[in-house]
């Protein structure tokens, strides 16, 4: 799984939409700045087995665990840790 | 340069300064009491202040999921099952230092939309949904309402962040998710289905051209369901989570398939059970994907300290999540996810915790006397929970978010009151919750003192010290003109005398009935007070008396629109009595058609999108087995007319009548050319300010109004002992607190009178023209429903009492008074007792409510221009405490404005 910045690390305890808190250095940092050596990715749908990437609307795609008929949308940024079906990559 | 209305009345020899009563200091002069919090708490206040309003899409991602999945479920089943996928959904962030934890969304102030009950306001402005919300009105008064420009505020979107409707920031790849749940709500929200029938009700096009013109501020049905409530944090605390499913699991077993002489919704017992234990399992597992993460984080802290705080946090919560508490800091913590879950059940604004101090005392009661806690560890406790509090955000459109309560969500605590045996409340853990209050000066939990004659002296000179801090709270409520009111309005549905006095304030000041319940904690018992009414932030809100005079003058047609909204009376109006027959017809015809749309909104609610967690936490639900929507609450009679603009109109009915009908100094007709020529004056928009003194005149204007003006300005006003005006203020009082009697909520019971501004008076005094008081167009009304119109109170604060309570306050839910001074006018010990002497005047007298604002006004005209200098200044709106950058431009100027006492 490609990881990109602080937001995307389990590290990373967001404030807000802009910013947070690292919990290894306790220094507030900017959600979309790069990651450091220490970065633990955050499962997320788009690393799930279970996720399918719409091939248009590239932000959205579908849960293939959903049980749901036509199954139910999922997008790739939502953060999957407390998803039971998530499925590593 | 045009002159402005200051300067104008300069000329003439009148002042419109603000100072009353001698004058203020030329320096800056800041507030006298200024203590620190601890400094874990005074770091978390850092993180806060830095903290942008924020939202995601994971909590609607996961209800709307769950709820699609079960389409012929019972709807109350189907809710329920919902709720708990959310909550189990929920992502757990703890950040470092926190004690008491969990949050609302993953954010430090996060919150989030919820699309089941309205998905249009948030979608693109072109989009049809949008269209149709402004064609219904459901979006006019967002052009009139402004939030502040800084503090957490995102006002317009950055980098990959877009901001909702100017306040609230969500993660730009989180959009085009929000967007898809929300087109599945679509035809199915509250907002739509209500729609589709409340246009059902003879008359509706008179309440779409109500709502499109601003007479009215929002509906409630769809917008916030429920909050200006008491919570009731019993069961969760006397129970535990495993001891409510234990009891809904027995309660289940006795009403399967029993009707038990109640053939209509007996059967429902059953339904309502299971959907309690679905709730509650959503939550016990919250809370556990919370304790796993402080385990976690547990695991990988360096820091000793912080280590062991990790380790504390995730044993109370392993134990909470299905226990109820044995110690203090575990019954704090309690009582915080209760709070969380419930906001985030609903959108709520007002959702009170009621009487903490009285509430918590078991637990700080034997604490203390086991030495498991300190005093000073309980008041580190309380400044946290002010953190927690102030975090807390409610996700809802900018009209209701910005134009009524300029951001804030009012969790008041009360404090003080009586106990059930009728002495006073005031315990030790009372005086440690001021102290805290004046430790960390933060917006949330603004306090409310339930004044009663019986309170010790040095509690109340401990109250007047804390609003010395500036932080505007503890405001003070008269406890027996609530209780009389309770006893009177829920008389029948069984409000004694001991029920009367476990009261408290739901949201700002509200009066709402609550009861007593035993928690016995090794072998003690105490009794605690909590919640137990349906939510006060329903019916029929607000109703601007202005814009109603406007419309009884012209014959029922807008003039700032030229829009038609009542049909036309037809009448002269040739005497004072006929205007004032008239206006009360109007008003009548408003509140009538209003009740009955609202009833369909919160009916249609009730059906799909009904209370399951704040319900069943309230007396008698869980006794019942019926929920809110099948009137399992002890108290339900709590739907309410909420008026804005009271004093303003109670002005320009005293100079209508003074100048037209008793002098008969200039016709009605002539009035109303001034009033429509706004006597030749720019609006307050192209001025771009809200209050009276800086309005303009116009360069065309040749001073053709002048002279009315002036007769209008001078004309009687409330607030100074002047009966021609006070006599007019009670009649209207005697008018309209019976008149709410005469409509129905759908609970099948009748309204009462609310008169709180919040701060519709800045948003409806933006969509109103010149007042026959000579108030100019789109300028601010007076605030609140007792206080004067800025600068109009001359004879000083004394004499404001008297017109203030020349009613009987008892009546109404509630009144509303606030008044500004002068920090040098309150300065030390003699000051303090001044300001109490003032309070037990006003209370003495039956005066419902006072709050102060303890503030030099040059303070706020230079926090004005240098906003970056003070993000952390609070000030007193009304009811509420906001920090100052957070209010919108309207407010900021009606405050500044407002008469400031250099003594009392
Ligand atoms: S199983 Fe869970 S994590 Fe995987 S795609 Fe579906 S919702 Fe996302």
């Amino acid at each position: 799984m490609e990881l990109m910045h602080h937001r995307d690390c389990r590290n990373f305890a967001a404030v807000d939409v802009a910013k947070g808190i690292c919990h290894r250095t306790k220094n507030m940092v900017p959600a979309d700045g790069d990651q450091c050596e220490e970065c633990v990715a955050t499962p997320k749908c788009k690393g799930c087995r279970n996720f399918t990437a719409d091939k248009v609307r590239v932000e959205l795609g579908v849960c293939e665990a959903s049980t749901a008929t036509p199954k139910f949308f999922a997008y790739p940024d939502m953060v999957a840790l407390t998803c039971e079906m998530f499925r590593e990559q | 340069m045009p002159k402005k209305l200051k300067e104008v009345l300069a000329d003439a020899g009148v002042s419109m300064e603000n100072e009353a009563g001698g004058h203020a200091p030329k320096s800056l002069t800041d507030r006298e009491v200024k203590m620190a919090p601890h400094p874990r708490v005074e770091k978390l206040r850092d993180v806060f202040m830095q903290t942008l309003s924020s939202a995601n899409n994971e909590f609607p991602y996961w209800y709307t999921r769950e709820y699609f999945q079960h389409d012929n479920e019972i709807p109350v089943v189907r809710r329920a099952m919902a709720l708990k996928a959310a909550f189990s959904h929920s992502t757990p962030v703890i950040f470092p230092g926190e004690l008491l934890v969990m949050h609302k969304a993953p954010f430090f102030r996060g919150s989030f939309p919820m699309p089941w009950l309205s998905e249009g306001f948030y979608m693109a402005k072109e989009d049809e949904l949008y269209q149709d919300a402004l064609k219904r009105g459901a979006t006019s008064v967002d052009e009139h309402s402004k939030f502040g420009q800084g503090g957490g505020n995102v006002v317009k979107s950055f980098g990959k962040v877009v901001s909702i409707a100017g306040k609230f920031g969500m993660r730009q790849e989180e959009v085009p998710g929000l967007l898809e749940v929300a087109r599945m709500w679509v035809g199915k929200s509250v907002d739509d289905l209500g729609h589709k029938y409340e246009q059902m009700v003879p008359g509706y096009e008179t309440k779409e051209a109500i709502m499109r013109n601003v007479v009215c501020m929002f509906d409630s049905g769809f917008t916030l369901p429920q909050g200006r409530e008491v919570i009731n944090y019993f069961y969760p605390l006397s129970l535990g989570f495993d001891g409510i499913i234990n009891l809904a699991k027995e309660m289940k077993a006795k009403v399967a398939g029993r009707a038990d002489g109640d053939g209509l919704t007996g059967m429902n017992r059953l339904y309502n059970y299971e959907a309690v234990i679905l709730a509650t399992e959503g939550l016990q597992a919250w809370v556990r994907n919370y304790a796993k993460e402080a385990r976690r984080l547990e695991s990988i802290e360096k820091d000793a300290v912080q280590k062991a705080e990790y380790k504390g946090i995730a044993e109370r919560l392993e134990w909470l999540e299905h226990n109820s508490p044995r110690t203090f800091i575990e019954a704090f913590q309690m009582i915080e996810t209760m709070h969380l879950a419930v906001l985030n059940e609903d959108a709520i604004s007002g959702m009170s915790p009621g009487r903490i101090a009285q509430i918590l005392f078991p637990w700080f009661d034997q604490d203390i006397k086991a030495g498991r806690i300190t005093e000073d560890e309980v008041i580190e406790l309380l400044e946290l929970d002010r953190v927690v509090k102030t975090s807390i955000d409610c996700f809802a459109s900018m009209g209701v978010v910005g134009g009524v309560l300029s951001g804030n969500t009012f969790n008041t605590v009360s404090c003080g009151g009586l106990q059930k045996n009728g002495n006073h409340a005031c315990n030790r853990l009372e005086y440690l919750l001021l102290e805290a209050g004046m430790r960390n000066v933060m917006p949330q939990s603004t306090l409310a003192v339930l004044y009663d004659e019986k309170l010790p002296e040095d509690y109340l000179l401990l109250a007047t010290e804390c609003i010395k801090t500036g932080g505007g709270y503890p405001a003070f409520m008269n406890n027996q003109v609530g209780m009389e009111f309770l006893k009177h309005h829920y008389g029948p549905e069984g409000m004694d005398i001991e029920d009367a006095r476990a009261w408290a304030i739901g949201g700002c000041l509200e009066t709402s009935g609550c009861t007593w319940k035993p928690i016995t904690l090794n072998g003690t018992t105490y009794w605690i007070p909590g919640g137990a009414g349906q939510p006060t932030s329903v019916g029929v809100h607000f109703i601007s008396m202005p814009k109603v005079l406007e419309l009884t003058l012209w014959d029922g047609v807008d003039q700032r629109t030229g829009e038609r909204v009542f049909k036309a009376h037809g009448k002269k109006l040739a005497t004072f009595d006929e205007l004032w027959a008239q206006y009360k017809l109007y008003w009548q015809e408003a509140v009538h058609v209003l009740d009955l749309t609202n009833n369909i909104q919160h009916d249609v609610w009730r059906k799909n999108n009904m209370a399951v967690i704040n319900s069943y936490m309230k007396p008698d639900c869980l006794d019942k087995g019926h929920l809110i929507n099948e009137l399992g609450y002890r108290y339900n009679a709590t739907y309410n007319v909420e008026s804005a603009g009271t004093i303003t109109t109670i002005n320009s009915m005293a100079a209508l009548k003074k100048i037209v009908y008793d002098d008969k100094k200039v016709s009605l007709d002539e009035y109303r050319v001034a009033l429509k020529d706004n006597f030749g004056f720019k609006t307050a928009k192209e001025v771009n300010s809200f209050s009276l003194a800086d309005q303009e005149k116009r360069e065309d204007g040749p001073g053709k109004w002048d002279k009315l003006h002036f007769m209008a300005l001078q004309a009687p006003k409330y607030g100074n002992d002047d009966a021609y005006v006070d006599n007019i203020l009670l009649d209207w009082e005697n008018f309209f607190c019976k008149d709410c009697y005469n409509y129905e909520s759908l609970n099948a019971k009748p309204l009462y009178a609310c008169q709180i501004s919040v701060s519709t008076h800045g948003a409806m005094g933006s969509a109103t023209i010149a007042t026959a008081d000579g108030r100019l167009a789109g300028t601010t009304f007076a605030d609140a429903s007792m206080s004067a119109f800025p600068g109009t109170d001359r004879n000083g604060p004394y004499a404001l009492l008297n017109s203030a309570s020349i009613w009987d306050h008892s009546m109404s839910q509630n009144s509303q008074l606030n008044i500004k001074i002068h920090p040098t006018a309150i300065q030390g010990e003699e000051g303090a007792r001044k300001l109490l002497d003032l309070t037990r005047a006003y209370m003495r007298k039956g005066g419902f409510h006072v709050q102060y604002n303890i503030v030099d006004s040059k303070v706020l005209k230079d926090a004005q221009k240098n906003p970056q200098n003070y993000r952390d200044l609070m000030v007193r709106v009304a009811g509420f405490t906001q920090y100052w950058v957070e209010i919108g431009k309207p407010v900021q100027d009606e405050l500044i404005a407002r008469t400031e006492y250099e003594g009392v």
